[in-house]
C-alpha cells in the first residue's frame, strides 16, 4: 500500500520535472507560425493573422470556460464591441490606432464591469442564459441601429497608420500588419501566461476545482470570478479590434452566436484549462474550416458533429490526448 | 362603429400577439420540460421548431396537403428527439456545461442540413384559408383563429396529459425528485426520453403551426430560441403554468410595443425584463416551486 504510494508520487515528480514549461511549449508552436507567415503567399498570410487573431479569442475565453469553469456563450458581445470600438473611433473621431484599440478595450472592460457584476453570480443553467441574453441585445441592437453600426451590410474604414518608435508604420502592406497583430498575440500570451502562473490564477484554478471551498476559505469568489470575466471580455475585445483592423471592416455579424461559438470549439479541440490549448485548436480548426469551407459550403456540420465527438471521447482535447500517452 | 386608427393597430396587434402566444407557450412548454425534467439548456430547440416550419412548408408546396406536413413534423421530430437524447444527450448527462455545448453542436447539424434540402431562401407558407371575417371593419384571416384553436387544444391535452394521465404523473414526479421517483419504480431512464421527445416534438408543432404566419428560412429559429428563453425564464425555469402565462403576458405585450418601437427594440425591452427577472428572482414569477 505504502510502496505503491510511494510510486505513485514518484511518477509524479518525473511527470512534474518532465512537463515543459508553458512558455517553451508555446515558442514551439508561434515560431512555425511567424515563419509560416513571413514566408508564405499573401493568402496563407492572412489565414495565420486570422489564426493568431481568433488565438487571443480562444486563449481569453480559456480564462473564463477553463480556468473559473464558468461556461458563457455570449463572448461575441465584446468581440463586437472591440471591433465596432476601433472602427467608430477611428472613423468618427479620426484618433490613431493605438488610442483606437485602446477605447475599444476601455469599452470593454466597462461593459464586462457592468454586466459581469450581474451576471457572475449566476451559476450553471442561468449563467449560460444570461451570458446569451446580453449577447442577443447587443446583437439584435446592432442590426437595427444601422445608423451606427451599417447593420448586417458593416461599416468599412481606413485602417490609419500606426505609430511605432515615432516611425509612422502603414497597414496596407499585410505583412506589417501580421508583423503587428503577431507581436500583440506574443504580448497577449505573455499577460495570460503570468497571470494563470500568478497567485490570482491559482485562485481561479481553485474556483473552478471546488468553489465553496474556496469560499470557507475566505476567498471573495464572486469578485475573482468578475475579475476573470473581465479579463476574457478585455482579449475578446482586443482580438475583435484586431478583426476589424485586419479587415478594415465590422459588421453586426461580429456580434452573432455562431462568433461566440468559435472559442468554445477552438478551446474544446485543444483542451480547455491549459492556455496553450485554444492556441492549437484554433490552428487545428481554422484552417479546417477554411479550406473545407470553400469546398463545401455546409461544413458546419462537420463542426456540429466534431463537437459532439469530441465531448465524448475526448473532452480534454488535443492537450488532453498528449497527456495522456507521455 | 369606427374606431381611431391608432386603437385598431393596437387591437390587431394584441389579438396576432395573442395568438403568437398560444404558439409560444408549446415550444415553451417543451423547453421547459426539457429543462425542468433533465436540466437541460436545450440550444437546439430553435431549430426544432425551424424544422416543424420547414416541413410544413415542404408538405404543403409539394403534396399540398396540411395534414401530412403536420403528420411527418410529428414523426420526424419524435425520431429525431428520441435519437438525439438516447445518442447524444445520455452521455453527458449530470454534466450541464457539456450538454449545452452538444446542443450547440446540434443545433449547427440541424440548420445546415435544413439550408442543403430546403434551401437558403425565406419561403412563405400560402394562407390556408382564405377567407375573412370582419373585426372593426377590418378583414381578419379565419385561419389564424383557426391555428389559436388548434394551439389551445395542443395545450389542453398537454395538460390533460401531464395531469390525468399515470404516464404524466410518472414524468411529474421525476421533475421533482428524481432519485424518489426511481426508489418508487418509475422508470426515469425511459420518462428522459419520452419527456425529450414530448418537448421536440411540441416545439416542431409550433414550428408547423406558425409556418403560415412567418417566413419560412433556415435561421428562423433564433429569435423563436430568444423569445422561448425570455418566457421560460419569467415563468420560473420548469414550472409548466408559470410559461404558459408568461407566454400570455410577454407575446402580447411585446407585440403592443411594435406600435411604438421597431421589433428589435420591442425584443430589446423583452430581454432586459427578463434579465432584471433572472438577476432579481431566478426561480420566475409565477409561483417559485417547479411542477
Amino acid at each position: 500500500m505504502i510502496s505503491s504510494t510511494y510510486t505513485k508520487i514518484a511518477k509524479d515528480r518525473r511527470f512534474i520535472i518532465r512537463t515543459p514549461k508553458l512558455t517553451t511549449v508555446f515558442l514551439m508552436i508561434a515560431l512555425p507560425l511567424f515563419l509560416l507567415g513571413m514566408i508564405s503567399p499573401k493568402y496563407i498570410t492572412s489565414l495565420v493573422t486570422d489564426i493568431v487573431i481568433f488565438s487571443i479569442y480562444a486563449m481569453g475565453y480559456d480564462i473564463l470556460l477553463g480556468f473559473t469553469n464558468q461556461f458563457s456563450y455570449g463572448q461575441a458581445l465584446y468581440f463586437g464591441l472591440g471591433a465596432y470600438g476601433v472602427l467608430l473611433s477611428v472613423l468618427h473621431m479620426g484618433v490613431n490606432l493605438w488610442t483606437g484599440i485602446i477605447i475599444a478595450l476601455t469599452i470593454c472592460v466597462f461593459i464586462s464591469l457592468l454586466l459581469g457584476s450581474l451576471s457572475v453570480r449566476l451559476t450553471g443553467a442561468y449563467f449560460v442564459i444570461i451570458t446569451i441574453i446580453f449577447n442577443l441585445v447587443f446583437y439584435f441592437l446592432a442590426l437595427s441601429w444601422v445608423w451606427l453600426t451599417g447593420g448586417d451590410d458593416g461599416l468599412t474604414f481606413t485602417v490609419p497608420p500606426l505609430d511605432f518608435l515615432l516611425i509612422k508604420l502603414s497597414l496596407n502592406d499585410h505583412i506589417v500588419k501580421f508583423c503587428f497583430i503577431f507581436s500583440l498575440f506574443i504580448i497577449s500570451f505573455l499577460i495570460l501566461e503570468r497571470l494563470i502562473s500568478s497567485p490570482l490564477g491559482r485562485i481561479f484554478i481553485g474556483i473552478r476545482e471546488n468553489e465553496e471551498r474556496l469560499t470557507f476559505l475566505g476567498y471573495d469568489v464572486f469578485r475573482y470570478k468578475l475579475i476573470a470575466y473581465v479579463v476574457s471580455a478585455l482579449f475578446s475585445g482586443l482580438s475583435g479590434a484586431l478583426y476589424a483592423i485586419r479587415l478594415g471592416y465590422a459588421s453586426a455579424e461580429f456580434f452573432s452566436l455562431s462568433l461566440s461559438a468559435l472559442p468554445i470549439v477552438y478551446t474544446l479541440v485543444g483542451g480547455m484549462g491549459t492556455l496553450i490549448g485554444p492556441v492549437i485548436g484554433t490552428i487545428i480548426i481554422l484552417p479546417f474550416t477554411y479550406f473545407v469551407g470553400a469546398l463545401w459550403k455546409h461544413y458546419f456540420i462537420i463542426v456540429g458533429a466534431l463537437i459532439i465527438l469530441l465531448l465524448k471521447f475526448n473532452p480534454k482535447g488535443v492537450i488532453g490526448y498528449i497527456m495522456k500517452y507521455r | 362603429m369606427l374606431l381611431p386608427e391608432i386603437l385598431v393597430k393596437i387591437l390587431f396587434n394584441l389579438i396576432n400577439g395573442l395568438i403568437w402566444a398560444l404558439i409560444m407557450a408549446l415550444i415553451a412548454l417543451g423547453l421547459s420540460l426539457i429543462f425542468g425534467l433533465m436540466g437541460i439548456v436545450n440550444i437546439a430547440h430553435g431549430e426544432f421548431y425551424m424544422w416543424g416550419a420547414m416541413l410544413t412548408w415542404f408538405a404543403i408546396a409539394f403534396f399540398k396537403n396540411t395534414l401530412f406536413g403536420i403528420v411527418l413534423t410529428i414523426a420526424l421530430l419524435a425520431s429525431l428527439g428520441a435519437v438525439l437524447e438516447r445518442g447524444v444527450l445520455r452521455t453527458f448527462m449530470g454534466r450541464p456545461t457539456y450538454t449545452v455545448i452538444a446542443t450547440i453542436g446540434i443545433s449547427y447539424i440541424l440548420q445546415q442540413v435544413a439550408l442543403a434540402i430546403f434551401g437558403g431562401w425565406p419561403q412563405a407558407v400560402p394562407d390556408p384559408i382564405k377567407i375573412s371575417i370582419p373585426i372593426f371593419g377590418v378583414g381578419y384571416p379565419v385561419y389564424r383563429l383557426l391555428l389559436a384553436g388548434i394551439a389551445i387544444a395542443i395545450l389542453v391535452s398537454l395538460l390533460v396529459f401531464l395531469y390525468k394521465t399515470s404516464l404524466g404523473l410518472q414524468i411529474r414526479a421525476a421533475m421533482q425528485d428524481e432519485e424518489m421517483a426511481s426508489a418508487m419504480g418509475i422508470p426515469v431512464s425511459r420518462i428522459y426520453t419520452i419527456t425529450f421527445v414530448i418537448g421536440a416534438v411540441l416545439a416542431g408543432l409550433g414550428g408547423a403551426l406558425a409556418a403560415p404566419i412567418v417566413q419560412v428560412f433556415y435561421l428562423m429559429g433564433l429569435d423563436v430560441l430568444a423569445m422561448a428563453f425570455i418566457i421560460v425564464i419569467i415563468g420560473g425555469l420548469g414550472s409548466l403554468r408559470g410559461t404558459i402565462l408568461a407566454s400570455l403576458i410577454m407575446c402580447p405585450l411585446e407585440n403592443l410595443l411594435t406600435v411604438f418601437i421597431t421589433p428589435t427594440e420591442a425584443r430589446v425591452v423583452s430581454l432586459l425584463v427578463m434579465a432584471v427577472v433572472l438577476l432579481f428572482r431566478p426561480q420566475g414569477l409565477f409561483g417559485g416551486a417547479r411542477g
